[in-house]
C-alpha cells in the first residue's frame, strides 16, 4: 500500500520572505525519497506540508491524485527526531493506541476480544522492531534507538501509505544508526509504503534512498535575502547503478536487507 | 566534631535567649515612655482626635513623659497586644476588660470611663416585630462579645434562652454584608454596623442597649502596675481627655473636632452624630465620677461577670465567677478579694473634676 | 578544607540537622512560657505544654459543657467536608477548564484572559457579593475555597499542556486521534501528575479561605473555633488546634505525594534523588 505525491506549483511565503518557490514533483508510490539541503532551505517546511501541519500559500498536493487534508491524518505516519512517543504510555501501550483511536470513538480504549486482538496485532509489531523484551517497560526506560524503533512501530501499525521520517536517527549514535538504517530499509521493503526521510546525513540520504531531493536557494538577493526561496538543486535517481556523483561512497545493494531483523543489541538503561 | 557540637550549642542558646527575650512582658517600673492603642468607636474617637491636636503631647510634656498613641485595625487584637504586655493601656469595653487581660492574669485599671452605650448595640430582625420573635431563628453576631451579651440581656427580657436560638458567629467587619444575604434573618451588632443594618429594607430594631443603660462601658483602660509605679501616666491621660471632652460639649467648638473625629472613624459628621445620639457620653468627669462610685456598678459588674463565667470567659479551668476579683472606688470588691485583676478607680477622674491636674 | 557547597552531612546528621530547627523553636517556647508564667501565673499568651495538653485532652475526649458535642472531632468533621468539597470541586473545574484552554484555541482564546484577571481577584475582598449570592451557609465557604484556588488550577494546567512537545499531538493526530481522544488519551494523563500537584500546593491556600470563611460566619469549624477563643486570649486551644491543622494539612500533601507517585510513576523517574 502506497501513495503518490505530487507537489503542483507551490510556493511557502512568510510575508515578504518567500521559502520555497514553484515546487513541482512528482513521486511515485514506493518510492523512498532522502530530502537533503542546507538548514534553512525549507527540508522540514516540505515535511510539515506533507504531514498536514502546515499550508502551501499558492499550489496544490496532491495525495494519489485528490488534494491532501490540510491537518495530519491517519494515511501519513510519522517519526520525529524526539518526542514521537508517548511517555505515559509501555512499549505495548505506545503501539496500541493507533488501534484504540480507530476502533474506540468515545472511550479511546479497547476491551476484551478486540483489545486482545489489536495487542496479538502489537506483538507482531513489536518482534519486528526488536523490543519484544521491552514490551512493558515506559519509554524513558529505553536508549534513544530504542525509543526511536517504537517510534516506527507505532507510525507503521496502522499502515500509512505514506511514512514522513524528520531526521529520524540524527540524535543516535554511529552503531545504533547503521542498526536503524538495516531496519527501517526492511519495513520499507515489507510494507511497500512510500517514505521521504529528511535528513542532515549525505551518507544516510544515499544508503536508504531511491531517490535524493536535495533544496537550496539558488539565486541570493544580498539586499533582501528573504526575496528568493529554495528550489531543487538535484533530483538523483538511486535505483540505476550508474555511478554515484559522492566519492567513498558504496551504493545500497538493491537486494540487500531482506534479512528479518534480530533484537535490538542496544543496552537497557538503568 | 565535638568542638563543632560545643560551639553549635552555646550558639543555638545564645540564640534561644536573644529570641525568647521580646517574648517576655514588659516589667512594670518607673519609665519614661507609654503606648496606648485604639480601635475605631464611637467613643474612643477623641483619643486620635487628642493625639492629633497635640493634646495628648502638651499633657505628656507637662508631666515630663512620652505617649504614643497608635490606631489598630482588629478591636481583638489590640486587646490581645495589651494582654500580651505590648501596650500599656487600650480602650475597650468593661466585660472585655474583665474576660480578657483580668482573665488572664493582668491587673488592670479603668482609668477613663468615657461613655456607655445608650443604644449604640442592638437587635435587628428581618422577621419578627418583636424580640420575642426571635425564637427558633439563627442569629448572627460576634459571638461572647458585648452582642452577645445585650442578646443574652435582652433574651431573659422575654423569658427565653440561648437554647431557643441558634448563635452564628459573625465578623463585625462583614456583619453588614451578612445581613444582606437571605440566609440571616437576624444580627445583633453595633455602630455604626448597627445604622446600616437597621437601613436594611424590612429590617425591625427589637432591642438595645438603650434597655440596659450603664452596662456596655467604654473605657480606657491601663496596666495597674504601670499606672502604680507611674502616676503621672495617668495623669497626662485624663488630663488630656477632659481637655477634649471640654471641646466636645461646646456646640460652636465642638463641632470642628466632631467633624474630624468623623473623618478619621469613617464616616461624615450626621453619621458620627447619629452615633454619639446613642452613646451616653461623660464630658464632665464629675458625672463619671459619680457613675463609677454607684452602687449600680457593682451590680452591672455582677451581671457581666456571671455572663462571662457561663460562657467560659473567664477560662475553662475557672470554677466559679469569683475566681477573678473586680475593685471599685472605696476599697469594695467584688469576687476574690485576693486576686482582684480589675479595678475602678475614680482617683484620676476625681483629680479632673477638681481641676486638680 | 572542602567547599562548603559539597559538604553533604551523613544519614544520621542530617537527621539531628532537620530536628534541629523544631528542637530550637520547643526550647524557645518552653523557656519564653516559663518566664512569662514566672511573672504572670496566669498568662494566657504562651500556655506551658501541659496546660495545651489538658486543653486538647478536652476538645477531643470530653463532651462539651454546653452541645455536649466533641468540639474537635466536630470542629475537624466540619472543616474537612468544606475543604474536600471546596478543592474537588475546584480540582474538577480545573481539569475540565484547563483541558478545554489548553488543547482548543478557540476556548482558550475565550478563557484564558478571564481566568487570567480572575486568578489576581483577592477572593477576601469580594466577601458581601459571596454572602449574597450564596447565604452564609456552607456554600459559601466552599465557594470562598473555589474561587481561591480553582484560577490558579486552570493557569498552571493550561500551562502544563502548552509545554507538552506539539510533536506528540502531531503523531496522536497521525495515528488517527480525533481532539477527543488527544484530550482523554495524550493530554490528560501526562498532566495529572502536575494536577496533583498543583492541588497540593492548593492546600496552604484553601485551608487559608476555610479558616477565613470560618472566621467570618459559622457555629462549626477549626477556623470558628479559633476565632473565637481567640476573644479571650486562650491560646492553650489556639495552639493544639494549629499543630493539628498543620498535621492534617500535612497528611494530605503527603497523600496526594504518594498517590500521584504510585499512579504516574512515569513522571517521576528523571527527577532529582
Amino acid at each position: 500500500m502506497s501513495s503518490t505525491i505530487a507537489f503542483r506549483d507551490v510556493w511557502v511565503e512568510y510575508g515578504d520572505q518567500i521559502v520555497l518557490e514553484r515546487l513541482n514533483l512528482t513521486i511515485a508510490a514506493g518510492t523512498f525519497v532522502s530530502l537533503v539541503g542546507p538548514s534553512g532551505a525549507g527540508k522540514s517546511t516540505m515535511l510539515r506540508m506533507l504531514l498536514g501541519q502546515e499550508r502551501p500559500s499558492r499550489g496544490e498536493i496532491m495525495l494519489d491524485g485528490v488534494p491532501m487534508g490540510h491537518e495530519p491524518g491517519p494515511d501519513r505516519g510519522v517519526v520525529f527526531q524526539r518526542y514521537s512517543v508517548f511517555p505515559h504510555l509501555t512499549v505495548l501501550g505506545n503501539v496500541l493506541l493507533g488501534f484504540e483511536f480507530a476502533a474506540s470513538p468515545v472511550t479511546g480504549r479497547l476491551f476484551g476480544v478486540a483489545r486482545r486482538n489489536a495487542i496479538a496485532e502489537c506483538h507482531r509489531l513489536i518482534d519486528e522492531v526488536g523490543l519484544s523484551e521491552h514490551r512493558d517497560k515506559y519509554p524513558y526506560a529505553l536508549s534513544g534507538g530504542m525509543q526511536q524503533r517504537l517510534a516506527i512501530a507505532q507510525a507503521i501499525a496502522k499502515k500509512p501509505k505514506v511514512l514522513l521520517l524528520d531526521e529520524p536517527f540524527g540524535a543516535l549514535d554511529p552503531g545504533t544508526r547503521a542498526q536503524m538504517h538495516e531496519l527501517i530499509r526492511f519495513l520499507w521493503r515489507d510494507c511497500g509504503m512510500t517514505v521521504v526521510m529528511v535528513t542532515h546525513d549525505i551518507k544516510e540520504a544515499f544508503a536508504l534512498g531511491t531517490r535524493l531531493i536535495a533544496l537550496d536557494k539558488k539565486r541570493v538577493d544580498p539586499q533582501a535575502p528573504g526575496r528568493f526561496g529554495a528550489i531543487i538543486t538535484y533530483d538523483l535517481d538511486l535505483t540505476r547503478d550508474s555511478a554515484v556523483p559522492v566519492l567513498g561512497f558504496t551504493k545500497p545493494l538493491s537486494k540487500a536487507g531482506s534479512a528479518p531483523h534480530q533484537g535490538a543489541q542496544e543496552g537497557v538503561r538503568p | 566534631m565535638t568542638k563543632i557540637l560545643k560551639l553549635l550549642t552555646v550558639a543555638i542558646a545564645a540564640a534561644a535567649l536573644l529570641t525568647a527575650a521580646p517574648l517576655s512582658p514588659a516589667f512594670a517600673a518607673k519609665k519614661k515612655e507609654f503606648n496606648i492603642a485604639w480601635t475605631i468607636y464611637v467613643g474612643w474617637m477623641p483619643w486620635p482626635y487628642a493625639a492629633e491636636q497635640g493634646i495628648i503631647k502638651k499633657w505628656a510634656d507637662k508631666y515630663g513623659i512620652t505617649i504614643n498613641v497608635t490606631q489598630i485595625n482588629d478591636y481583638v487584637e489590640s486587646i490581645n497586644q495589651y494582654t500580651a504586655g505590648k501596650f500599656d493601656g487600650v480602650t475597650l469595653t468593661n466585660m472585655d476588660a474583665l474576660t480578657i487581660p483580668a482573665a488572664g492574669g493582668v491587673d488592670t485599671t479603668v482609668l477613663v470611663v468615657g461613655s456607655f452605650s445608650n443604644g449604640n448595640d442592638g437587635i435587628v430582625l428581618k422577621k419578627g416585630k418583636t424580640l420575642a420573635d426571635i425564637k427558633g431563628q439563627s442569629v448572627n453576631l460576634v459571638e461572647l462579645s458585648v452582642s452577645h451579651y445585650l442578646l443574652a440581656r435582652g433574651l431573659e427580657s422575654v423569658k427565653l434562652t440561648e437554647k431557643d436560638i441558634k448563635v452564628v458567629n459573625t465578623s463585625d467587619a462583614d456583619i453588614v454584608g451578612a445581613f444582606k444575604s437571605k440566609d440571616s434573618t437576624a444580627v445583633v451588632t453595633w455602630n455604626p454596623q448597627l445604622m446600616e443594618v437597621k437601613a436594611e429594607l424590612g429590617a425591625t430594631p427589637v432591642f438595645d442597649s438603650s434597655k440596659i443603660p450603664g452596662e456596655i462601658i467604654d473605657t480606657l483602660s491601663v496596666n495597674t502596675e504601670t499606672l502604680r509605679d507611674n502616676p503621672d501616666f495617668g495623669k497626662a491621660l485624663v488630663g488630656a481627655w477632659y481637655e477634649i471632652m471640654a471641646i466636645m460639649a461646646n456646640a460652636e467648638k465642638g463641632k470642628a473636632a466632631r467633624e474630624a473625629m468623623a473623618k478619621t472613624s469613617g464616616t461624615d459628621l450626621a453619621g458620627y452624630e447619629a452615633q454619639l445620639k446613642t452613646t451616653r457620653m461623660f464630658y464632665d468627669p464629675a458625672d463619671a465620677v459619680k457613675f463609677v462610685s454607684s452602687g449600680d456598678l457593682p451590680k452591672i459588674m455582677d451581671m457581666v461577670r456571671t455572663f462571662s463565667f457561663q460562657h467560659n470567659l473567664l477560662g475553662d479551668n475557672v470554677k466559679s465567677k469569683d475566681a477573678v476579683g473586680i475593685g471599685f472606688p472605696g476599697g469594695k470588691t467584688l469576687g476574690s478579694a485576693k486576686n482582684v485583676k480589675l479595678r475602678f478607680d475614680a482617683t484620676y477622674m476625681k483629680m479632673a473634676a477638681d481641676k486638680k491636674l | 578544607m572542602r567547599r562548603l557547597m559539597n559538604l553533604a552531612p551523613r544519614p544520621g546528621i542530617r537527621l539531628l540537622l532537620g530536628l534541629l530547627p523544631f528542637v530550637l523553636i520547643a526550647f524557645i517556647y518552653v523557656a519564653a512560657s516559663a518566664e512569662r508564667r514566672a511573672v504572670n501565673p496566669d498568662d494566657k499568651l504562651l500556655p506551658p505544654v501541659s496546660e495545651m495538653v489538658a486543653a486538647a485532652n478536652r476538645l477531643a475526649f470530653e463532651p462539651d459543657r454546653r452541645s455536649g458535642e466533641y468540639v474537635l472531632w466536630s470542629d475537624t468533621a466540619a472543616s474537612l467536608r468544606r475543604l474536600a468539597l471546596g478543592l474537588g470541586i475546584a480540582t474538577a473545574i480545573g481539569l475540565t477548564v484547563g483541558l478545554g484552554i489548553g488543547v482548543l484555541p478557540l476556548v482558550g482564546a475565550t478563557l484564558a484572559p478571564l481566568v487570567g484577571v480572575l486568578s489576581m481577584v483577592p477572593p477576601m475582598a469580594i466577601l458581601p457579593i459571596l454572602f449574597i449570592v450564596f447565604g452564609l451557609g456552607e456554600l459559601s465557604k466552599v465557594v470562598l475555597i473555589l474561587i481561591g484556588v480553582t484560577p490558579f488550577l486552570i493557569r498552571d494546567l493550561a500551562l502544563t499542556i502548552s509545554a507538552l512537545p506539539p510533536e506528540q499531538l502531531v503523531k496522536a493526530q497521525t495515528l488517527g486521534a480525533s481532539t477527543w481522544q488527544v484530550a482523554i488519551r495524550v493530554v490528560l494523563p501526562q498532566i495529572m501528575p502536575r494536577l496533583i500537584e498543583a492541588v497540593r500546593l492548593s492546600i496552604g491556600p484553601a485551608f487559608l479561605f476555610l479558616i477565613a470563611a470560618e472566621a467570618i460566619a459559622s457555629d462549626v469549624g477549626l477556623g470558628y473555633r479559633i476565632f473565637l477563643v481567640r476573644r479571650y486570649l486562650a491560646m492553650d486551644i489556639i495552639l493544639p488546634y494549629v499543630a493539628w491543622i498543620t498535621l492534617l494539612a500535612f497528611l494530605m500533601d503527603w497523600a496526594l505525594a504518594t498517590l500521584a507517585r504510585r499512579a504516574f510513576g512515569f513522571a517521576y523517574v528523571t527527577e532529582r534523588r
